[in-house]
C-alpha cells in the first residue's frame, strides 16, 4: 500500500453535534460505518470534547438551534481560534435561510434534515475531509515554515509550469548565500541566525514583488530567485545587505551569485547551481557581493568536475607521485638534512601537470581528499621503509592530514596500521596538521590529535598563522613543531613587521619548547635572515624543490 | 409492537426511513420508538401553544420535524413541518389561529403511532 492509500484509508474522527437524540443515533449509525464518532447535544460540550481530543477531529457536524450554545455561537468561537477553525464544519439544517449565514461563519457544506440518503452523507464528509487535509498538505510543503518563502520543490514546480517570457524578455537566476552561516548560529546564536533568514527572505520578497519574480529558500541559508533580466544586480545585492544590517550585526555578509539569461535547454536546476557555483567563487573574498556566472567560470567547473572524474582511476593508474622536500636542520655550523615532507603530485595523461592547489581544495570539498591522503601515506611510508632497508638510514617523512580526515573515526587505527604494515618506527612518519583545522572544531581536534600523539605520532601544526589560534589554545595543543606559514617568509626582507612576526613565532615555539620549521625560504638573503632570528629548521627552494624519491636519494646520502 | 407493516400501515415511508439506515431494520425500528417513546418534546410543544408563546413553539416544533424527519413518520411530519415553517421568521408575533389545527393533527398522529 502506498503512503497515499495509508493515510487516505486510516479512519478518522468525527464529532456530531446535535441536541437531538434520535439525529445523534442517526448520524452516528450512518458515520460509523466509516468513521469513529464522538457527539456532543450542544456547543459547550463540542467545545469540551474538542479540547478533549486535541488535533484528532477531522471534521465536525453541527446543529443550528440548540440550547446553551447554538451553532451559529459555535462557528463564531471556532472563527478565533486558529487550531478548531482548521477542523472543517458542515452544517446540519433543515433551514436554507440558516445556509448564508453559516457559510459565511466559515462553514463548507451543509447536510439537510431529513437526512440525504447515508451514501450521499459519507461521500460528502469523505470530501471535505480529502479537500481540507489537501489543503493542508499543499500549504505545508509549499511554503518554507520559517521564512514563508516558497520551498524548493515547489519553487522549481512552479517555475517549470511557467509560461516562456515573452519574445525579447530575459530571465535570470540569483542564488544568494549568507556567508558563513554556520559560525554566525555559533557566535550569535540560533535565533539571531533565524532572523537573519527572515531578513534575507523578506529582502528576496521585495525583489519579488518589485518586478516578475519568484523566490525560495533553497537549502538552509540558501535562496533563489528567479527573476526578469535586470542590470542593477549591485542594487538589488546592497537592499538584501540593508535588511541583514538593520539586525544590527555589521559583519553579517550575503554573497550572490547571478546567471543571466536562462534558457529552455537545460533545466532550471542546473542554472540555480551554476549561480550558486558563482556566488561561491568569492567565499573569502570580502570586497564583493555580487559575481556573475561566466564563460571563464563554467570552464573552470567543466575542468573541476574533469578532475573529480578523473580522480578514481589517476589513483588507480598512478599518475599521482609523491615528491619530497627536505627540511634541513641550520642549528649547527653547517644544514643537516633533518627530515622530508611528502607532497603530491598530478602527472595527468591528457591535462599534463596539475597544481596541488587546483585538486587539493577541490577534493576537500567533496571528500574524495580522503582517498589521496590514505595514497599519499602508505607511498611517503613504504619510502621510509625502503630507504631504511636500502641506504641504512631513517628518513622522517611528513605527510599532511586534511580537515576531512579527522572526520574518520578509524583514523588512528588508519594510520597505525600503515606504519605496522611497513615496519618503520612511529616517529619517523611525522603528521602535519594544519593550524586552520585546530580552530574549525577545536575541541574534537584536541583530542583526536592528543591521542595520535599518546600513540608516538610526531604532530607538526602546519601553516602556522593561517588560523585563528589564541594563546590559551596554543598552550592547550599536543604539538612537536610549528612550521610557520611562508608568507610570513616573504615579507621579511621587505618589511620590519614581517621580520618582527616570524621572530614572535619562534619566541613562541620556544616557549612551547618545540623547534621552529620555516617552510618556504628561496634564497640565500632569506635564509641569513632566518639563521638570524634563529629559527631551527628550513625547508624551501634555497635548499631543494619537492623531488621525486629517486631524485632525493642523493641529499640521504650528503647527509 | 410496532412492525414495518404496522408502521407502513400507519402509513410512515418505510422504505425512505429504511434506505435512510442502510436498510437496518432493527435500527430503524429502535429509532423510531426512540422517536415515538419520547412524549416530553409533544408535551412542550402543546404548553407553548396554549402559552401564546410563538418563539418555545417554533424551536421544539423544529426539532420534531428533524427527529420525525428523519425516520419518516409522515403523518406525524407533515403538519409539524408546516406548522415550523409558518411561524419561521416570524417567532415575535402571536401564533396565527389557522396553524393550531396542524398541531393538534400532529399530536392526535403521535398517538395513534404510539399505539400501533
Amino acid at each position: 500500500m502506498n503512503t497515499d492509500a495509508l493515510i487516505r484509508s486510516s479512519r478518522r474522527t468525527v464529532l456530531v453535534v446535535e441536541d437531538e437524540a434520535t439525529n445523534r443515533e442517526l448520524l452516528g449509525y450512518i458515520l460509523g460505518e466509516s468513521y469513529d464518532v464522538l457527539t456532543a447535544v450542544d456547543g459547550v460540550e463540542a467545545l469540551e470534547v474538542l479540547a478533549g481530543h486535541p488535533g484528532q477531529i477531522a471534521m465536525i457536524l453541527l446543529d443550528i438551534l440548540m440550547p446553551r450554545m447554538n451553532g451559529i455561537e459555535f462557528l463564531k468561537r471556532r472563527q478565533q481560534d486558529d487550531t478548531l477553525s482548521r477542523i472543517p464544519v458542515i452544517v446540519l439544517t433543515s433551514d436554507k435561510d440558516a445556509e448564508l449565514e453559516t457559510l459565511k461563519l466559515g462553514a463548507l457544506d451543509f447536510i439537510t434534515k431529513p437526512y440525504d440518503m447515508p451514501e450521499i452523507i459519507l461521500a460528502r464528509v469523505r470530501r471535505i475531509i480529502e479537500f481540507v487535509e489537501d489543503r493542508q498538505i499543499i500549504q505545508d510543503v509549499e511554503r518554507d515554515e520559517l521564512t514563508g518563502l516558497y520551498t524548493r520543490g515547489f519553487f522549481f514546480e512552479y517555475c517549470r509550469r511557467l509560461p516562456a517570457p515573452p519574445r525579447g524578455e530575459r530571465r535570470d537566476v540569483i542564488a544568494v548565500d549568507v556567508d558563513h552561516f554556520r559560525l554566525v548560529n555559533e557566535v550569535y546564536g540560533k535565533g539571531f541566525g533565524d532572523r537573519l533568514l527572515c531578513a534575507v527572505a523578506d529582502g528576496i520578497h521585495d525583489v519579488v514583488h518589485a518586478g516578475f519574480g519568484i523566490g525560495c529558500r533553497g537549502d538552509v541559508d540558501l535562496f533563489y530567485v528567479l527573476l526578469n533580466q535586470r542590470r542593477d544586480y549591485e542594487a538589488v545585492y546592497d537592499a538584501l545587505m540593508r535588511r541583514v544590517h538593520q539586525l544590527g550585526q555589521s559583519n553579517v555578509r550575503l554573497r550572490m551569485g547571478v546567471y543571466q539569461g536562462v534558457e529552455n535547454t537545460r533545466p532550471l536546476e542546473w542554472y540555480c547551481v551554476a549561480a550558486k557555483a558563482a556566488c561561491d567563487t568569492i567565499r573569502a573574498n570580502y570586497t564583493r557581493g555580487v559575481v556573475l556566472y561566466d564563460d571563464k567560470l563554467h570552464e573552470r567547473e567543466l575542468y573541476n568536475e574533469r578532475l573529480i572524474a578523473d580522480m578514481e582511476s589517476a589513483i588507480a593508474q598512478r599518475q599521482f607521485t609523491v615528491y619530497y622536500q627536505p627540511k634541513y636542520d641550520i642549528r649547527g655550523e653547517t644544514p643537516k638534512l633533518y627530515a622530508a615532507e611528502a607532497l603530491v603530485r598530478w602527472i595527468h595523461p591528457e591535462l599534463g601537470f596539475i597544481s596541488p592547489g587546483a585538486f587539493i581544495p577541490l577534493f576537500e570539498e567533496n571528500g574524495l581528499i580522503a582517498k589521496l591522503d590514505d595514497y599519499v601515506w602508505r607511498q611517503a611510508a613504504g619510502q621510509i621503509r625502503d630507504w631504511r632497508d636500502r641506504l641504512g638510514v631513517t628518513v622522517p617523512v611528513s605527510v599532511n592530514l586534511s580537515r576531512m580526515d579527522f572526520y574518520d573515526p578509524r583514523l588512528k587505527e588508519r594510520l597505525l596500521d600503515i606504519v605496522k604494515e611497513n615496519g618503520i618506527p612511529i616517529e619517523s612518519f611525522v603528521l602535519e596538521v594544519t593550524e586552520s583545522a585546530y580552530s574549525q572544531n577545536m575541541d574534537q581536534m584536541l583530542k583526536t590529535v592528543g591521542e595520535l600523539r599518546q600513540a608516538g605520532f610526531h604532530i607538526e601544526m602546519d601553516d602556522f598563522g593561517s588560523g585563528y589560534s589564541s594563546l590559551n589554545m596554543l598552550c592547550l595543543m599536543p604539538i612537536d613543531a610549528l612550521k610557520i606559514d611562508m608568507k610570513f617568509v616573504r615579507n621579511v626582507a621587505s618589511s620590519s613587521t614581517g621580520y618582527r612576526m616570524v621572530e614572535l613565532v619562534i619566541e613562541m615555539a620556544r616557549a612551547l619548547g618545540v623547534p621552529a620549521i620555516v617552510e618556504g625560504v628561496e634564497d640565500e638573503a632569506q635564509y641569513r635572515l632566518m639563521k638570524q632570528v634563529g629559527c631551527d629548521i628550513i625547508q624551501g627552494y634555497y635548499f631543494s624543490r619537492p623531488v621525486d624519491a629517486a631524485s632525493f636519494e642523493p641529499l640521504i646520502a650528503g647527509k | 409492537m410496532i412492525t414495518l407493516e404496522s408502521l407502513r400501515a400507519y402509513g410512515a415511508n418505510v422504505d425512505e426511513g429504511l434506505a435512510r439506515v442502510m436498510n437496518k431494520e432493527d435500527f430503524y425500528l429502535r429509532m423510531v420508538n426512540m422517536v415515538l417513546g419520547d412524549a416530553s418534546k409533544f408535551d412542550q410543544l402543546k404548553a407553548a401553544v396554549e402559552a401564546g408563546d410563538a418563539k418555545a413553539a417554533f424551536e421544539v416544533a423544529h426539532a420534531l420535524k428533524g427527529a420525525t424527519g428523519n425516520v419518516s413518520l409522515t403523518p406525524i411530519y407533515r403538519p409539524i413541518c408546516e406548522f415550523s415553517d409558518t411561524l419561521k421568521g416570524h417567532t415575535d408575533q402571536p401564533i396565527p389561529p389557522q396553524c393550531l389545527p396542524l398541531v393538534d393533527e400532529a399530536v392526535k398522529q403521535f398517538e395513534i403511532a404510539r399505539n400501533l
